[in-house]
């Protein structure tokens, strides 16, 4: 009762301060002039980034300076992930002894196989669309992730290391995908370009399908460091707790 | 009605703004500060892309439909502003990723502590320190 008393105080302010403020408030209605320049610079115009999608060519055009320091922000918080659990060799050997077995009943099993093609069938669209439609290699990599919690839910992780995706493979991929970035970044400076330029260096079309310059790579290559990224992190974070707790020597 | 609704929108994400900073600071449990600081972090995106986002009706996203310059002019009567949404897209990720980070740490703190409490854990920290000189 009491806690109802609160909220029922907290909705009544609320909607006061709404009231009293809608009565001095349009609702914005045009856009603002910077907004209108990516819209109308997106596909046409002399600062084009060939991509009719607007917001991928402002992550990885416009502003992808700033896309590569949060892209250097995310690699340092997975790195911090890794360190704070970090195993030494015979530590890491042990907790991937284990028997693959089904932890859930046969048909949670099955459809778990089906859906796990899906989702990487539709991260991998997300991902490499991300340049005409809603998506990029964040949201796709996000996706990618979801695939491995899932063996791991309905399967346990020793499944997923014996089929040969453990901690480094993970670790490996997300590297291969961070230096893919910052060799996309580096090619224009090859032909005098700046850094991170994309027109006219990177070809706007390829076989008919619009690319986008260099934001299908930039996309590709996030995609595979970020799914990777999540993948080792969630690997580390299934390891049974009595393992845990033994390797680090404190009692139950 | 639709500047109230507006309006409404606005203010119960400040409000619920003030209510997650409430939760991180009031609260001793390190979870529940986490999950706090989890609504804080998205409440804060929310309210990034209410920035961008245009009272019309169609309103339509910032992706070109037709690719012909005579289509440009309906599109950007149409399209909402991108760029909220572009730095939205990253920080929803990188949130992700520094909340795996702090999830972390209060596992660990949990296994060597046996203790979710901040006051508790704050005693034993002395203790570690003690004995490291």
């Amino acid at each position: 009762m009491k806690r109802l008393i609160g909220l029922i105080i907290i909705l009544t302010i609320t909607l006061g301060v709404a009231y009293y403020v809608s009565q001095n408030l349009t609702p914005q209605k045009s856009l603002h002039p910077l907004g209108k320049f990516y819209l109308k610079n997106s596909y046409f115009g002399d600062y084009s980034a060939k991509s009719p999608e607007a917001v991928t060519s402002i992550v990885w055009d416009y502003r992808g300076l700033d896309t590569l320091f949060e892209t250097a922000v995310f690699f340092i918080a997975i790195i911090g992930s890794l360190t704070l659990f970090r195993l030494s060799k015979e530590q890491s050997e042990e907790a991937k002894q284990g028997e693959p077995k089904r932890e859930l009943p046969e048909p949670v099993c099955a459809v778990t196989k089906i859906i796990v093609a899906m989702i990487l069938a539709v991260s991998a669209s997300i991902a490499l669309h991300g340049q005409l439609t809603p998506g990029g290699g964040f949201q796709g990599g996000s996706a990618l992730a979801v695939a491995p919690l899932l063996i791991i839910a309905a399967y346990s992780k020793y499944a997923l290391e014996k089929n040969g995706l453990d901690k480094t493979r993970a670790i490996i991929i997300r590297s291969i995908g961070l230096l893919g970035i910052a060799l996309t970044a580096l090619t224009p400076l090859l032909v005098k370009g700046y850094f991170m330029q994309n027109q006219p260096i990177f070809p706007g079309k390829a076989l008919g399908a619009p690319l986008g310059g260099s934001l299908v790579y930039y996309n590709l290559f996030e995609y595979l460091a970020v799914g990777a990224g999540f993948t080792a992190v969630f690997l580390l974070l299934s390891i049974p707790e009595e393992k845990f707790r033994k390797f680090l020597g404190v009692k139950q | 009605m639709i500047s109230l609704l507006w309006s409404v929108t606005i203010v119960s994400l400040i409000v619920t703004l003030i209510i997650s900073v409430y939760g991180i600071a009031a609260k001793p449990n390190l979870v529940k500060k986490l999950i706090a600081l989890t609504i804080f972090g998205d409440t804060a995106n929310v309210l990034v892309v209410l920035l961008g986002y245009r009272v019309i009706y169609p309103v339509k996203p910032p992706i070109l439909p037709v690719w012909k310059e005579s289509a440009l002019q309906s599109f950007l009567n149409t399209a909402v502003d991108p760029l909220p949404q572009a730095l939205v897209l990253t920080a929803v990720v990188i949130g992700m990723a520094v909340n795996i980070l702090i999830a972390f740490a209060i596992i660990q703190i949990y296994r060597i502590y046996g203790t979710l409490d901040v006051r508790e854990a704050g005693r034993f920290l002395p203790n570690l320190l003690r004995r490291g000189e």
